[in-house]
């Protein structure tokens, strides 16, 4: 056991420091995944013009391998449009892209999941559009989708170990770089994976758990 | 800006260096196909211990589930890389190293049985009771009821779920290159240190794989469509 104190126990800072910043990419990612992800699904559906692109980016971001936008964000993307300016943010960019994409035909399932006579219903009860979208639309997509939008989560922090390549120091990359100082692998990396593996199940327990709150609550199928 | 935008545009450095990047690709097709075996044995044999009416059995089935699906890719790569060949040796009293090509199949293809061995138990637990019953009632031995009942089945009912965790295995593969097998985007990497011209290379890379996994998938997506409709009759 002397072996875990001294590689593991006492790193212990170089790992919770990396696993911050772990939490941290895929904590903004996730935001901008959401925000991303409704608008194009938004674009798609109601604006008319726009609608090719949006279904273009939607499939681009959906269909091209996570590693690979990830060097194309990190390497392309600061020629092409001089942003962004640091690998952090280009890592939580292209975990957002790809995960924009997924939510976006989530969400636009959970619309079209609604039915439109409730849409109908509002509108000749005096509703403004907006309002129908706001009150009658989003909370039943918001609730019909909640189980899916956490599992994107777990997607997520499952390709964030990704962005230690391109020298992210998430935790990833603090047990590689302690594996390099010893060349003793065992204890870092079996650790390491033992802390992805434990929080993916948290988060997506927490997500089972919130599908069977809501199901009950609500009497909704997760119908994805 | 505009300068740059032409740059990436013009994948003609892409297209000279034509012959390694096919290479690579071929890489990516055989990693995925040696990879897709070892889930589908595995993770066939992952939820037959899952269905198991003895109980250790259907823990190290449910242990076996939980462990690889929530295991990310690239941990997974870089442990079986590492870490097993070292745990191997120790028990074996010899030096073991694996071959990247080995640990990408072994590490991409674990991961996946996990993601398969849910998609066989639900295609399993899906068949009427009778049906194994019936089977049982007929003398059929359980390696000929699996063969003959529960596979065709669950085979049926589960081909457009399993043909999407393809496409996901697919793109998974492009990760390989991280520990040095000869891939894709190891050749762009390679190409890139050598030209110093990133932008068309990465720009080519994604390109050709949007192209494989979009017609990959579309045709998944309408085959299932069909499919699904098909078995609804």
């Amino acid at each position: 056991m002397g072996n875990w104190e001294r590689l593991v126990w006492n790193q212990r800072d170089a790992l919770i420091a990396g696993f911050t910043v772990t939490v941290e990419v895929c904590v903004i990612a996730f935001l901008a995944a959401i925000v991303g992800g409704l608008v194009l699904c938004l674009v798609r559906l109601y604006v008319a013009p726009l609608r090719p692109i949006a279904i273009v980016l939607i499939e681009f971001f959906r269909d091209t391998p996570i590693f690979v936008q990830l060097m194309w964000v990190s390497y392309v993307w600061p020629e092409l449009f001089g942003f962004p300016s640091s690998f952090f943010s280009a890592g939580w960019i292209a975990l957002g892209l790809q995960s924009s994409g997924y939510l976006a035909e989530t969400f636009r399932t959970g619309i079209e999941g609604v039915p439109r006579g409730q849409r109908e219903a509002a509108f000749s009860a005096g509703m403004s559009p907006a309002q129908t979208f706001s009150r009658i639309v989003m909370p039943q997509v918001v609730l019909a989708t909640a189980p899916s939008i956490v599992n994107q989560f777990t997607v997520i922090v499952k390709s964030s170990t990704l962005v230690s390549v391109i020298t992210v120091p998430d935790l990833m990359s603090q047990s590689q770089r302690l594996v390099n100082i010893w060349y003793e692998p065992i204890e870092i990396l079996t650790t390491t994976a033992a802390i992805y593996i434990l929080f993916v199940f948290l988060v997506s327990t927490a997500g089972k758990l919130l599908s069977d709150y809501l199901r009950r609550r609500y009497g909704l199928a997760a119908y994805f | 800006m505009s300068n740059s935008l032409k740059q990436a545009l013009d994948l003609s450095l892409f297209w000279e260096y034509r012959a390694i990047l096919l290479q690579g690709l071929v890489v990516n097709a055989l990693v995925f196909l040696c990879a897709a075996l070892l889930a589908l044995s595995a993770g066939l044999g992952a939820a037959l211990l899952r269905v198991n009416r003895f109980f250790p059995t259907r823990l190290i089935g449910t242990l076996h589930v939980e462990l690889f699906r929530n295991a990310p890719d690239y941990i997974m790569l870089v442990w079986v890389h590492f870490v097993l060949p070292l745990l191997i040796g120790i028990m074996i009293k010899r030096r073991v190293e694996f071959h990247p090509f080995v640990s990408a199949v072994i590490a991409l293809g674990l991961v996946y049985s996990g993601y398969f061995a849910e998609t066989f138990r639900a295609g399993i637990e899906a068949i009427p009771r009778g049906n194994l019953d019936a089977a049982r009632g007929f003398g059929m031995s359980e390696r000929l009821i699996l063969w003959r009942i529960m596979l065709p089945q669950v085979v049926r009912r589960m081909l457009p779920e399993a043909l999407n965790q393809f496409v996901s295995l697919f793109k998974a593969t492009t990760i390989v290159s991280l520990i040095a097998v000869p891939d894709l985007m190891y050749a762009v990497s390679m190409v890139t240190q050598q030209e110093m011209r990133p932008l068309p290379l990465y720009t080519g890379a994604a390109l050709t794989y949007f192209l494989i996994i979009l017609i990959f998938a579309t045709g998944v997506r309408a085959f299932s469509e069909r499919w699904r409709r098909k078995i609804l009759e």
